[in-house]
């Protein structure tokens, strides 16, 4: 490789693995690495990031001689990034060091078979699609102890990582029978117009775990105006990006774009109730999987995670303030993912139009679990590390209920603090429902749709 | 979008000062920036005003204010702002000692040099005091730790030549400690010693540790011991009362190169005053455009995944430091820029920037490049009349006119200007939502 080769690489690859270059060493990334701080299993970002990088570069140069490099990385640590995003977030000099780790996390397993245990933790959709099928059993096996600490042995997920239940059926089977039921039979024809309904992206954790949060979304889009629009889709593809199967993943964003940038061009926006689901359709697609095409732009530009949807048609007037009181205490964790959106608090903004309600951000770094990281075996103990002055502060608040915008955030927070931990779109469903109850007109699913 | 009567961008001690200021006057307050700034770097004292042959801070802003310096409009505001950060802190777990009128005196750094200093963190105290020719100095550090070397930089301040004149003690030695599992890590750094500090059953062992090797060293002798500035991070009182009980010498910290704790101890106070007086601060998030409209800033817009974000905004704080700090930038053609707003710079012609000799004692003029303000801290047109932006205040490295590593006095015009920033949009004709809502000053001030 030319110098000219690597200078046109850097060019068309600016935003991660060249920035390595604006690196001033000057610690700031550790100071907040919340991985660095509780074990030494990770030298830090500053290590493995544009430390590291300058080996891995030096590898694709092909330097061989007294100090031959692995052209992958210096060594194995950058497996211990739990990609939480925080050093690229705080670094003064603009290097994005959680995107270059995860890239070389992608490098040192390319050409080796992936560990099952990480195949599998990447496959959500095909986990919970089994799951889902064979629900009763499923559920039964996840909960068990034994079978718990066995796949632990065999596949090296932790026994007591979090897991929820699966649901009986997925999320899209049960809309696809609503829809069926309809007079119109869900038929495109009677689709409204991108300023009367919006796309749904899903994620699997609603479709195989949590369909109470779309039925919330869903309720609530509805009161403020909106129809849902649910087209087909897959896995984002973050789990598969986490455990560096690119390629797998690079299907799955193919599939998702195909389909959903036909309505991002007809104007429609897509909106999700999964931060991290949102964020990789935001982002994802084109700073790790290097997708630089028209409907990778036109998904992006479409997508809004659901709060900033809602409070952006607040800030236009449009959102039904017309809130229930809700007395209680309520700790809020901002999850990592959503830090990356660079759209600020949007949940906390929302619950403050909520009459009573005492939202709190609890102002911690990150809950540990980090996708599926905190799942593995080897790093579970790290991700509870990480979580625990969260899991106190929750556990401290005396509240019953917490909130979280990310899934697994949710189930590390609920496993932890044994505290009832929901979306925020789940609490804001409960205030309209609270002021219908207040009004003396329960709703029912139709309220306040015009 | 979001609003915020005002928006400042920059997270260094000025961006702090003001938005803490303007939060407390009861304006909604964002604080964005790019990433981590200069709390992190320097040394958490505040370096006011030493330029050469003055004898306190107070003298050193009086002689600076007779300059073409932003001293000779900020000179009033110092006193006060200084007085008001110190009780924030103080009040905030976080005592400071030293005054603006409190004697500049040599204290030891992390590689053996002196350096001048008046106002310092609690911690660093000890070592302003004048030092008595039969005083021993102890340098202390952990065995393995790579960013403190107690035998060179005992070796270096045993030579009087680096004492510039002032007094020093009699005898200087250094000792390294063993810790438990500290000696044999191959990475370590000021953050995993502090967070050692903070846990209270690994502290009271390393402080034994540390107090039987620096009695043995000291042999009887008073004196005074100098240890990295790693004592605690988030539990920095506690560790600090604890290690100073329990040494027979009276210690004190000296900063390290970064990661720096006093100065990340200083930022996660001022953040917390922030936020509890209802501000917002937002790390992470580059300015991308700032909006202006009829010589008004109206919004400024944020770099982030897909779209940009908007904040809507009555008045904007630039507080986005100098070369080092990204808030001026020099360009390949040998221009010096204000990349957000445009604003005209006062820098010297390419070929003045610098001076033959590196080292030379009056600097080099670029050093003093930065935005000409008026006394209320607007930005000055290239015709020095104030440029069409009403509601935009710089602070800060940003300002021109300043020499700051060698007059010492980045942290003074950090809070001043900070602090005149927040009280001149409060008080500005041309705003509006401050004015409605007039300011609570605090009756506890």
């Amino acid at each position: 490789m030319t110098i000219a080769d690597l200078v046109r690489e850097a060019s068309e690859d600016r935003h991660v693995s060249a920035s390595a270059d604006e690196c001033l060493k000057c610690n700031v990334c550790n100071t907040v690495c919340p991985v660095m701080r509780v074990t030494d299993l990770f030298p830090g970002p500053k290590y493995s990031g544009p430390q590291g990088q300058r080996f891995r570069l030096a590898g694709l140069q092909q330097i061989q001689g007294p100090h031959s490099v692995n052209p992958k990385s210096p060594d194995h640590s950058v497996d211990y990034c739990s990609g939480c995003g925080w050093c690229t977030t705080v670094c003064p000099a603009g290097v994005k060091i959680a995107e270059m780790n995860n890239q070389a996390r992608g490098r040192l397993r390319e050409g080796t078979i992936p560990k099952l245990r990480d195949w599998g933790l990447g496959q959500t959709d095909l986990v919970g699609s089994l799951g889902v099928l064979f629900s009763p059993f499923a559920n039964f096996a996840f909960h068990n102890r034994v079978i718990r600490a066995t796949f632990e042995m065999v596949l090296g997920v932790h026994r007591n990582a979090p897991f929820p239940k699966f649901s009986k059926r997925t999320f899209q089977s049960t809309w696809k029978r609503r829809q069926a039921r309809r007079p119109d039979g869900g038929t495109l024809k009677s689709r409204p117009g991108p300023d009367k309904a919006v796309v749904y992206f899903h994620g699997c954790s609603v479709n195989y775990y949590e369909p109470q949060v779309a039925e919330a979304a869903i309720w609530v889009l509805k009161r403020n105006g909106f129809e849902t629009i649910i087209p087909e889709q897959v896995c984002c593809g973050l789990p598969l990006i986490s455990n560096g199967l690119y390629d797998d993943a690079r299907e799955r964003a193919c599939k998702n774009n195909t389909i959903l940038a036909e309505y991002a061009r007809a104007g429609y926006r897509i909106v999700g109730t999964s931060t991290s689901c949102t964020h990789t359709l935001k982002a994802e697609y084109e700073e790790m999987l290097d997708m630089r095409d028209d409907d990778t732009k036109a998904v992006s530009h479409a997508t809004w995670d659901i709060c900033e949807f809602l409070l952006d048609l607040h800030e236009e007037g449009r959102l039904d303030t017309n809130f229930g009181r809700l007395d209680e205490d309520l700790p809020y964790h901002a999850p990592c993912q959503l830090r990356s959106h660079g759209i600020g608090l949007p949940a906390l903004d929302l619950f403050a139009l909520v009459p009573g309600l005492r939202a709190k951000d609890m102002d911690h770094d990150c809950c540990g679990i980090a996708g599926t990281y905190g799942m593995k075996k080897e790093k579970y103990p790290i991700a509870m590390k990480v979580g625990e002055p969260l899991f106190r502060k929750v556990k401290d608040s005396g509240a019953t209920m917490a909130a979280c915008d990310s899934e697994t955030c949710r189930w590390q927070i609920e496993t932890a603090t044994g505290v009832r931990t929901r979306h925020p779109v789940e609490i804001l469903a409960q205030a309209y429902r609270a002021a219908d109850k207040a009004k003396g007109t329960v709703a029912k699913g139709s309220a306040g749709a015009s | 979008m979001p609003h915020a009567d005002v928006v400042v961008i920059g997270a260094g001690l000025a961006g702090l000062v003001a938005a803490a200021r303007i939060a407390e006057a009861g304006a909604t307050v964002t604080l964005v920036a790019k990433g981590h700034a200069s709390t992190h770097w320097g040394s958490g004292g505040l370096d006011v005003a030493g330029p050469a042959g003055v004898a306190t801070p107070a003298e050193g802003v009086a002689h600076l204010a007779t300059l073409d310096h932003p001293y000779s409009f900020l000179a009033p505001d110092v006193a006060p702002s200084i007085a008001w950060l110190l009780e924030r802190l103080e009040a905030n777990g976080l005592p400071y000692a030293g005054t603006l009128d409190t004697p500049l005196r040599r204290v030891p750094t992390a590689i053996g040099g002196t350096r001048r200093v008046a106002i310092v963190p609690a911690a660093q105290a000890a070592a302003l005091r004048p030092w008595e020719p039969d005083e021993i100095l102890v340098i202390a550090g952990p065995a393995g730790f790579k960013d403190f070397w107690p035998a060179a930089i005992a070796d270096s301040l045993g030579r009087e030549a680096v004492w510039m004149g002032a007094g020093h003690p009699g005898r200087v030695t250094g000792i390294t400690v063993e810790l438990d599992g500290v000696a044999d890590r191959h990475n370590l750094n000021a953050l995993h010693l502090a967070r050692r500090f903070d846990d209270p059953a690994q502290r009271a062992a390393d402080i034994a540790r540390f107090a039987a090797a620096i009695t043995k060293a000291a042999a009887g002798r008073p004196g005074r011991v100098g240890v990295p500035a790693v004592v605690g991070l988030s539990q920095h009182a506690e560790a600090w009362a604890e290690l100073k009980a329990r040494l027979p010498l009276e210690p004190f910290e000296i900063p390290l190169v970064p990661p720096s704790i006093p100065g990340i101890r200083l930022w996660h106070v001022l953040r917390e005053i922030i936020r509890a007086a209802g501000g917002r601060v937002q790390i992470g998030e580059s300015v991308a455009r700032i909006h202006v409209e009829d010589g008004r800033v109206t919004a400024v817009e944020m770099e982030a995944a897909a779209r940009t974000q908007l904040i809507r905004t009555e008045a904007l704080v630039l507080a986005t430091g100098g070369i080092a700090g990204g808030g001026l930038v020099a360009t390949h053609d040998g221009r010096i820029v204000e990349p957000l707003l445009g604003l005209h710079v006062d820098a010297p012609e390419h070929e003045e920037w610098l001076v033959a000799d590196a080292l030379d004692p009056a600097g080099h003029p670029i050093e003093a490049a930065g935005i000409p303000t008026d006394g209320g801290l607007r930005p000055l047109a290239q015709d020095g009349r104030p440029a069409p932006l009403a509601n935009v205040r710089v602070a800060g490295a940003l300002l021109a006119g300043q020499r700051s590593i060698r007059e010492r006095c980045g942290d003074g015009i950090a809070v001043a200007s900070g602090w005149r920033a927040a009280n001149e949009l409060a008080t500005d004709a041309t705003r509006t939502p401050i004015e409605r809502e007039p300011i609570a000053v605090r009756t506890d001030q």
